[in-house]
């Protein structure tokens, strides 16, 4: 974007396909109007616009090595969000980005990795995770804790399954509410970690979920003894301008839109009201 | 060789410049108001005033601005960039403070990647400053390191000398070309030194003492006691030069719109909101602190500039009477006899 006229100016992107994941959240493959290859890191956010409506920030679910089409998991919560879940194929949309940094996956590189997704935190993740199966041997052991309210907002099931049946990954998942039909294991995210055998230096913790979970999930990874460098967490803010100069994301000197999304707790740990 | 402005050649200056094409922004009378504006003729000049109501900031950073204009029909969007915003001007009358704020607010808009809004405004406006002759009680230029007849920021500056004669000084380039321009207009200097008309203003706190403070005192007592007063109506950012908070929305009929910038404000609840209704800033405390510590800690930090001119709007505005510059004073107080935190 930094070669375009205006910082402000979208591109057209155009809807691809689109699915219903549950009663709240809707999947949108996107390309750009003149087709033009993707090109993004794990971890970084488009500002999508509807017309008419307003321009919203969402992180690609979308593995990079797709590069023809990107793919938003968007929760129906505001005006321009309600906007997008009425979208049909065909329908045109203004887009900014990727914008941000993204995950550290080189730094991750050679390590154990163990994703932590809440809600629709595994939309981000999903982007990381599938970037690391399709690099699996750049990485060692990889773990998936995801947790969700109830078994009906579960996210991805069929790729959950297929992640389940891989060997080289450990999946678990569980729900803060079971109803009759679940079986799996019930309880918050961090039910899931206190059993967890880690190599804490080797390991890197990537975490994304609402700010609540962030502050338990941070006291297991604590009793862990996971480096505040290897703990990595993504924000989310009401960013406007996404290129810091609006001052919405503004967290001390940081801009999350520039500087972030993702943060090690490293630096989050200096930075007062980021969770 | 310095040069003189007559008062009485104010009339030929704004017509010169009217005729090399320039629009002229001056100070003018607005009810009970003083607003930079923009002027026909030198009879609106208005020259009796510690500092204009408004800042200098709207002709760079408006209050709501076009960034795109689009047009849809059914799976077509076109969209286009506005042009012609960036008009060539003379603003005439500005104080030094809000001159300052200009270089001041250069940093955010050109780092990392600049907004060409900003840059070609800057360019195309070229800005006279009357040194201040008088101050009020809510000034504190010299507070933060400024000066009443400080020349940063400005192109070109004049100090009165007498009720109708003005000290011509060259700041930039640009100010000596659009002096070069006007022949005519403006006299040499008869020999000898002038008496410069310049205001004293009070040194209020040591700016020194506050980042030091600042850098220790994130939890601290006086941020809710700061706020208690303050009804979050958002005044103080919007009349102040160097406040450059906004907002993107779209306004639209039914198949064509303007997405434009809107000055946004930190000390709005809504400002920092998520849909989902969590707030990393949920009280006015957490506000007023997000308001000093950008301006006097964060933006130092990044951008090597004090956030603030000095220029006490905020405090004039305020309709609770709150005071930033009593707050710094408190603040400095703080820091030379550390009290409790609680």
């Amino acid at each position: 974007m930094k070669n375009s006229n205006s910082l402000f100016l979208p591109e057209i992107a155009k809807v691809v396909s689109t699915r219903q994941l549950t009663a709240m959240e809707k999947y949108i493959e996107l390309k750009t109007i003149d087709d033009r290859e993707f090109d993004f890191t794990p971890g970084q956010f488009v500002q999508l616009s509807v017309f008419g409506i307003g321009e919203a920030p969402i992180s690609i679910s979308s593995s990079p090595f797709n590069r023809e089409s990107i793919g938003l998991c968007v929760r129906r919560a505001g005006d321009v969000t309600s906007a997008i879940h009425k979208l049909e194929p065909g329908s045109r949309l203004g887009m900014r980005g990727p914008l941000g940094k993204g995950f550290p996956v080189k730094e991750m590189r050679g390590k154990d990795l163990l994703f932590i997704a809440g809600g629709l935190g595994l939309a981000p993740l999903r982007s990381l995770i599938n970037y690391t199966l399709q690099k699996r041997d750049d990485f060692a052991r990889i773990r998936i804790l995801y947790g969700a309210k109830k078994p009906g907002e579960i996210l991805f099931p069929d790729e959950l399954q297929t992640w389940r049946e891989r060997k080289d990954i450990e999946l678990e998942i569980t729900v803060d509410t079971p109803d009759q039909n679940w079986t799996g294991k019930s309880g918050v995210i961090t039910r899931l970690m206190p059993s967890l055998k880690l190599e804490p230096e080797n390991t890197f913790a990537l975490i994304v979920g609402p700010p609540v979970m962030y502050k338990y999930v941070l006291l297991e990874l604590q009793i862990k003894q996971i480096p505040e460098t290897n703990i990595i967490m993504s924000l989310e803010r009401r960013m406007k301008c996404g290129i810091g100069k609006c001052g919405h994301c503004q967290i001390n000197g940081v801009y999350v839109c520039l500087d972030g999304p993702e943060f090690s707790y490293h630096t989050l740990k200096f930075l007062p009201e980021a969770i | 060789m310095e040069k003189r402005l007559y008062k009485k050649d104010f009339g030929s200056f704004i017509t010169s410049l009217q005729g090399l094409g320039y629009k002229t922004v001056a100070p003018k009378k607005d009810n009970n108001l003083i607003m930079l504006d923009e002027i026909q003729g030198a009879d609106e000049i208005s020259l009796d005033h510690v500092i204009t109501n408004n800042s200098i900031k709207e002709f760079f950073f408006p209050k709501t601005e076009k960034v795109l204009s689009y047009r849809m029909e059914k799976n077509k969007v076109e969209i286009e960039e506005p042009e012609g915003f960036a008009v060539k001007a003379v603003i005439f009358g500005s104080r030094p403070c809000d001159a300052f704020s200009l270089p001041v607010m250069d940093k955010v808009f050109n780092w990392d990647c600049s907004d060409k809004f900003w840059v070609q405004r800057r360019e195309a406006i070229t800005i006279v400053t009357i040194a201040c002759d008088k101050c009020d009680s809510y000034c504190f230029c010299t507070s933060v390191g400024l000066a009443p007849d400080a020349k940063q920021g400005s192109d070109v500056l004049l100090t009165k000398i007498s009720d109708d004669e003005y000290v011509v000084e060259t700041v930039t380039e640009k100010g000596e070309n659009l002096i070069k321009g006007l022949e005519g207009v403006f006299s040499d200097s008869p020999s000898g030194v002038p008496d410069r008309q310049v205001a004293t203003v009070e040194k209020k706190f040591a700016i020194d003492k506050v980042k030091p403070w600042l850098d220790e005192n994130f939890v601290h007592k006086v941020w809710t006691e700061f706020s208690l007063k303050c009804i979050g109506c958002g005044a103080c950012t919007f009349v102040c030069p160097t406040c450059h908070c906004f907002d993107i929305v779209d306004e639209c009929t039914m198949t064509k719109g303007d997405r434009v910038k809107n000055w946004d404000g930190c000390q709005f609840k809504m400002f920092t909101m998520h849909t989902s209704g969590h707030n990393p800033r949920s009280t006015q405390g957490e506000r007023w602190r997000q308001r000093i510590m950008h301006k006097f800690k964060y933006y130092v930090e990044k951008f090597d500039s004090i956030l603030c001119v000095g220029c006490g709007r905020c405090s004039r505005v305020c309709p609770a009477d709150m005071n930033i510059s009593e707050m710094l004073e408190i603040i400095a107080t703080e820091a030379s006899q550390p009290g409790n935190k609680d």
